[in-house]
């Protein structure tokens, strides 16, 4: 396991540079200027000063090159200097985004905490209900709780979250007062009267897109149950003259989990992508929002950065979700 | 409007009597919420609104716009004039006075090599300075003493208010940003996003893309003011939203820009939380008039001066169509609270908004009918007038946009009223104003009889806008049909008044010529006005002191705001 | 300690070849599977699998239950063993009615009766070791400490023939014939009286077939059990059953004692079945007839009027499409349906 771990792991990087050089390409052959959101009224002339000034007058193999240098080695090693290990000039050029004029990498520390409260609580929030939903309908399928189930999955998956959100905007915030609409990310959790703002703020975020994390993984861990039950081992085990919570539990479900632990692992870089359209809805100023502004603004280096990262996320949770596949699946050897 | 006026007044002088009686601080905090958030605080590194207006909390110029588009000083003593001296006589330089004991919020004095640093800060050619524009013709910036700044223009300048004036050009203190000139600009992090400024508030915590979280300036000049302790500053989301937190939730004291549908806007209105404000700058929803032959018979020289126009160039038949407009109709349609009915196509900053033409507001079908009448055009046997085999068939487009289509539809049933038949077409904006030499369906092509836009100018001086309409100006190919004069309009007694309006420094003598213009257009009727559109913006009930400001950042005078019992 | 010591808990009985102590007896055992259709899931019909079968099991003897697949014996083992819900009759297992029973009640009763399935790799959860596999049923259904509920499952892999190295194993890394050991390790485990072999061998290959049924035999010798041996394979039937019972289409055609029945089938579907199988001695099988039946099985869940077997019958008569003919026995001992004989 460890071979094969390793393995993978260096053939990472190749596929990660060239994603990186793929992300860099597009992002130069698409349409967007940095200066195309400034007002009718700045001149050609200061607009294209302006982007001298950013360095967009020089050729993009330069330009993704220089990128990598700041990405790869600048920013790995301004990391060790705010730990105390100092390798060179301290001076170095990091990523810096167009429209904000601060490090990249800075700005997206400053999100990841809002995006993972607030996503990753969804996510964990929407896996927790998901998966006694799940078990429970195919237990008990076509019972009511099942047609339920499937009709609230239907919903979560097939309503956006910008119509759920902004209906729990309007009954919860506008007629009945509880949450509130905007997301306050100054708030210090310190007490437990911040912690019950934080709790109330984040209800309505968490719960629409609990729901529609809930509803793929229910549908996910509804289908693996139904696959296993009807194996013949739950018959040996039914003989074997065990409970039928011991059959359920042990043997159904332990069997149903492998497959939709994978499915969990590999949606994790979604949380650190944020939620988009949720973030925006409820000015989650997260990851997402962050990405978004950075690609409506022209922003290229921060869109080159997050991207880049979540691809990098995508490719590490692809491999955890192989890694826990081998442990939990005694069948599966790597080696 | 004198009673408006009157009662505005009023209203901010009551709002400065509750201010000044309570001290700084005493109205606790305040939440502003952009639905576009701020990037930076460093209006020199990014021109967009949101940044401007988040700066200018904390920057300040040295002379502000009001709401009616007037220069009040800020930094400055007062405004410079040729009269008092502070403009030189041949308009090639204008000196700034201080005001004495001014402080940064570090408590350093502000001095006249601040507003010089500021100016080579910007002029750097290699800092990608965005309001670079703003120094256009600059050749020198000194400082003749601690409180007192020349600046040199290359050429003359009668309208020197370039540079430090309104919120987009604002002092930065020298020695914040003494390493960070050129190339450097964009690596002063800590600088750009904690300017160190003049301003009632200074940043706290910077978010970039986020939240800005201010709190009161303890230097600021004005000892009682501001009457906040601190303010949140939140950016993200929608319009629509930023609205409701506003007027619905009451989450929200302030919301920017909110440019959404005038009924969803009303319903939101009408819960009582807070009240939807509007400013007016310059923008005007407008028909304009080929005065030009657009038939497609004349191949290469449709629409050009060399055809005049059939029956648009009868005066009677241009001022029967607008006569037939009821402006009222169009404003509720499409705009709401943030349109009004307009006569002018220059109809502010207020001192140019002519009062001649305000017959126009109210709709006369009956004396357009009897106007075509007495010019001879009579009723054919399918209600269309003509005369002398001309009819009175007009070809209307626009670009495509709802409530452009519903103005055209609306327009074309006032018209069929006075027996002139219209064909509707719309053209995808892109390609509309996209400029492109080889489609017919451009703006300045106008292969139309009437189209219809909005456009505006920058800043508080109409100079170069109302010289769109001289005979120069007219689109054509040998020009390759740039020019905005799409009317094809050419009357030398109007180039007369824009030579002479390039050579007048006062500003109430600019502001007649600029009428004086605009009155030449709207009783020519080659440029039809309907809707002068603004911007609007909504704050909470509680909330004193705000007055939108179409010329300057809307947190222009957040000094003066404050929270109401 | 060897393994004939401790694993002749269950009581060793002579096992009479057609007569003595019914251990099992079965009556009128239907087991109906409903069949639903449509947006509702409306209930449209069911499928007869077991209908109506009557027959007794004697102690330590091997009643073999042949037939064509779909004919229903495994459903019938099954719903012997009250895998399934049976929709109606009696299961006297030892003189308690198991049918009816459910739950907790059913769950005692369990340790007396075992099945060995067809699909060793299926049935057995691959994310357990053998030795937790084997014990399980340990753990639910005797108190043991750790070291004697090892010592139980070393005997038993020992009783199989399995290494006891392996006991850390997981099922993928076994053979067949290995996985079916483990499957009959399991089976025994809670000394069971009576163990349905649901197809055991079907899966396996020829060579390891004969290993796995010598198994078999063996343990039956040793530990006195008794076996309902469910098969297709009519040669391997006739070399390990006491006594064998033909199915077709949900329906006992014949039961009686292995020599009555491949000597002498009365049954035509017997008779048809049995001149299938080759015979050992090249002159008898030079001999042999075989009979070729005609038309497909009907679907269970339509069965024909009257003799379930008439569609395909070769000596059908009218009476046979009229009157579903009585399960009545023999003078010789045996029980038949069919209106012939």
């Amino acid at each position: 396991m460890l071979n094969f771990t390793i393995r993978r792991l260096l053939f990472t990087i190749p596929t990660l540079l060239f994603i990186s050089f793929v992300i860099f390409f597009i992002l130069d052959a698409a349409p967007s200027d940095p200066t195309g959101n400034l007002p009718l009224t700045i001149p050609p002339d200061v607009r294209e000063k302006i982007r001298e000034s950013l360095g967009l007058d020089q050729p993009m193999i330069i330009r993704y090159l220089l990128w990598c240098k700041q990405f790869f080695v600048n920013e790995p090693l301004n990391l060790l200097a705010q730990w105390g290990i100092n390798i060179g000039d301290p001076d170095r050029l990091r990523v810096i985004s167009f429209q904000t004029r601060s490090p990249v990498v800075d700005l997206i520390a400053q999100r990841m905490p809002q995006t993972l409260w607030v996503v990753g609580m969804s996510y964990v929030v929407g896996v927790l209900i998901a998966l006694p939903i799940g078990i429970i309908s195919a237990v008990k399928q076509y019972s009511w709780f099942d047609q339920m189930g499937t009709f609230i999955s239907m919903i979560g998956f097939s309503v956006p979250t910008f119509f759920t959100g902004v209906l729990m905007i309007v009954i919860f915030s506008v007629w009945l007062g509880w949450f509130p609409s905007i997301y306050d990310t100054t708030l210090v959790v310190d007490s437990w009267r911040t912690l019950g703002l934080q709790i109330r703020q984040m209800a309505m975020p968490v719960f629409v897109l609990a729901l529609f994390n809930a509803a793929q993984i229910s549908r996910f861990m509804r289908a693996s149950m139904l696959d296993n039950l009807n194996q013949d081992y739950v018959r040996t085990a039914r003989a074997k003259g065990l409970r039928e919570r011991t059959v359920l539990l042990v043997h159904v479900l332990r069997n149903s989990l492998i497959p939709v632990i994978t499915v969990i692992a590999l949606g994790v870089p979604q949380v650190f992508g944020g939620a988009i359209i949720t973030e925006q809805v409820f000015k989650v100023n997260g990851l997402g929002q962050l990405l978004i502004i950075a690609i409506q603004g022209g922003d290229i280096p921060t869109v080159q950065t997050l991207t880049f990262i979540f691809a990098v996320l995508i490719v590490l949770f692809n491999l955890i979700a192989d890694i826990l596949y081998g442990i939990l699946d005694p069948r599966i050897r790597y080696d | 409007m004198k009673l408006k006026s009157l009662l505005l007044g009023a209203a901010a002088s009551l709002a400065l009597a509750s201010a000044a009686q309570a001290g700084r601080g005493d109205s606790g905090h305040l939440n502003i919420i952009y639905w576009q958030a701020a990037s930076i605080m460093n209006p020199y590194l990014s021109g967009g609104t949101k940044d401007v207006d988040a700066s200018s909390m904390v920057l300040e110029p040295l002379a502000h716009y009001d709401e009616n588009g007037n220069m009040v000083p800020v930094l400055a003593a007062d405004i410079p004039t040729v009269n008092n001296g502070g403009v030189s006589k041949d308009l090639t330089s204008i000196t700034w006075k201080l005001k004495p004991g001014l402080k940064w919020s570090d408590g350093s004095a502000v001095t006249a090599k601040d507003v010089v640093f500021t100016a080579n800060y910007c002029m750097d050619e290699t800092g990608g300075c965005q309001q670079l524009a703003k120094f256009a013709d600059v050749t020198k910036v000194e400082a003749l003493d601690d409180l007192t700044v020349k600046i040199t223009f290359g050429k003359p300048k009668p309208f020197p208010y370039g540079p430090f004036v309104g919120s987009t050009t604002p002092v930065i203190q020298a020695r914040q940003f003494a390493d960070c000139k050129g190339i450097k600009a964009p690596t002063c992090t800590e600088a750009n996003f904690n300017p160190i400024g003049t301003g009632p508030f200074k940043v706290d915590e910077f978010r970039a893309n986020d939240t800005i979280t201010l709190s009161a300036n303890q230097n600021f000049r004005d000892p009682d003011k501001p009457a906040f302790a601190t303010v949140t500053f939140k950016g993200g989301g929608d319009a629509a939203s930023a609205a409701r937190s506003v007027l619905e939730t009451g989450e929200f004291d302030y919301a920017w820009n909110l440019q959404i549908a005038p009924e969803i806007l009303a319903q939101m209105e009408a819960k009582g939380k807070g009240k939807i404000l509007a400013g007016f700058g310059p923008l005007v929803e407008r028909l304009m008039v080929n005065l030009t032959d657009p038939n497609p018979k004349w191949g290469d020289e449709r629409s050009t001066v060399k055809h005049p126009h059939p029956f648009l160039s009868d005066k009677a038949v241009r001022k029967a169509l607008s006569m037939a407009i009821d402006r009222t109709t169009l404003v509720e349609v499409g705009y709401g609270k943030a349109g009004r009915v307009t006569c002018n196509v220059l109809p502010s900053p207020a001192i140019y908004n002519s009062t001649a033409n305000d017959s126009c507001k109210v709709q006369d079908i009956a004396g357009a009918n009897k106007l075509l009448d007495q010019a001879g055009w009579k009723r054919g046997p399918d209600g269309v007038r003509q005369k002398n085999g001309v009819r009175l068939s007009i070809l209307y487009q626009t670009s495509t946009n709802a409530v452009r289509q519903d103005f055209q539809a609306l327009i074309k049933d006032w018209w069929r009223q006075i027996g002139v038949e219209t064909e509707l077409k719309n053209i995808d904006a892109a390609v509309f104003f996209g400029g492109d030499q080889s489609s017919p369906d451009t703006f300045q092509k106008f292969f139309a009889d009437i189209e219809m836009y909005a456009n505006n100018f920058d800043g508080t001086d109409p100079e170069a806008y109302m010289g769109s309409w001289k005979c120069s100006e007219i689109p054509s190919p040998e020009n390759a049909w740039l020019g905005a004069n799409m009317p094809r309009y050419c009357n030398p007694a109007y180039d007369k008044l824009v030579a002479e309006m390039a050579g007048t420094a006062d500003i109430n003598k600019r502001a007649e010529l600029a009428k004086a213009m605009n009155d030449m257009l709207m009783q020519d009727y080659v440029i039809i006005p309907l809707v002068w559109r603004g911007n609007v913006a909504a704050r909470a009930n509680t909330l004193a002191g705000v007055r939108l400001n179409v010329w300057d950042s809307d947190l222009w005078n957040i000094a003066d705001w404050s929270r109401e019992k | 300690m060897t393994p004939e010591t401790t694993l002749t808990a269950a009581p060793k009985t002579a096992a009479p070849a057609t007569e003595g102590d019914p251990l099992v007896r079965v009556r009128n055992l239907k087991m109906y599977f409903p069949i639903y259709r449509g947006v509702l899931r409306r209930q449209v019909g069911e499928v007869k699998a077991v209908d109506d079968l009557s027959f007794d099991i004697f102690r330590g003897e091997t009643l073999g239950l042949v037939g064509e697949s779909g004919c229903g014996k495994s459903s019938a083992g099954r719903a012997i063993l009250r895998l399934y819900d049976v929709t109606d009759g009696q299961i006297l297992l030892d003189g308690t009615d198991i049918a009816p029973l459910s739950g907790r009640e059913l769950r005692r009763l369990r340790p007396e009766m075992q099945m060995i399935f067809q699909d060793p790799q299926a049935s057995l959860n691959p994310r357990m070791t053998v030795a937790s596999i084997i014990a399980e049923p340990l753990d639910e259904h005797r108190r043991l400490d750790r070291r004697a509920r090892m010592e139980r499952v070393f005997e038993l892999m020992d009783a199989v023939g399995l290494d006891r190295d392996f006991a850390n194993r997981f099922p993928h890394e076994f053979s067949g014939g290995q996985r079916q050991r483990i499957g009959i390790a399991r089976a025994l485990a809670l000394n069971p009286k009576f163990i349905v072999c649901d197809e055991p061998i079907a899966a396996l290959d020829v060579s390891i077939q004969a290993q796995v049924v010598n198994l078999l035999e063996d343990l039956q010798e040793r530990m006195g059990l008794t076996y309902l041996f469910i098969s297709h394979d009519l040669s391997m039937v006739r070399h390990l059953a006491t006594r064998v019972a033909v199915m077709y289409l949900g329906r006992i055609m014949e039961i009686g004692s292995r020599d009555q029945l491949y000597d002498d089938p009365r049954h035509p579907y017997t008779q048809a079945l049995l001149s299938a199988v080759p015979e050992p001695d090249p002159a008898a099988e030079s001999d042999r007839h075989r009979i070729i039946l005609e038309g497909d099985v009907p679907s269970p869940a339509n069965p024909p009027e009257g003799c379930n077997f008439c569609t395909r019958c070769p000596q059908v008569k009218d009476i046979c499409k009229r009157e579903t003919p009585a399960f009545r026995q023999m003078s010789d001992g045996r029980f038949i349906a069919c209106h012939l004989v």
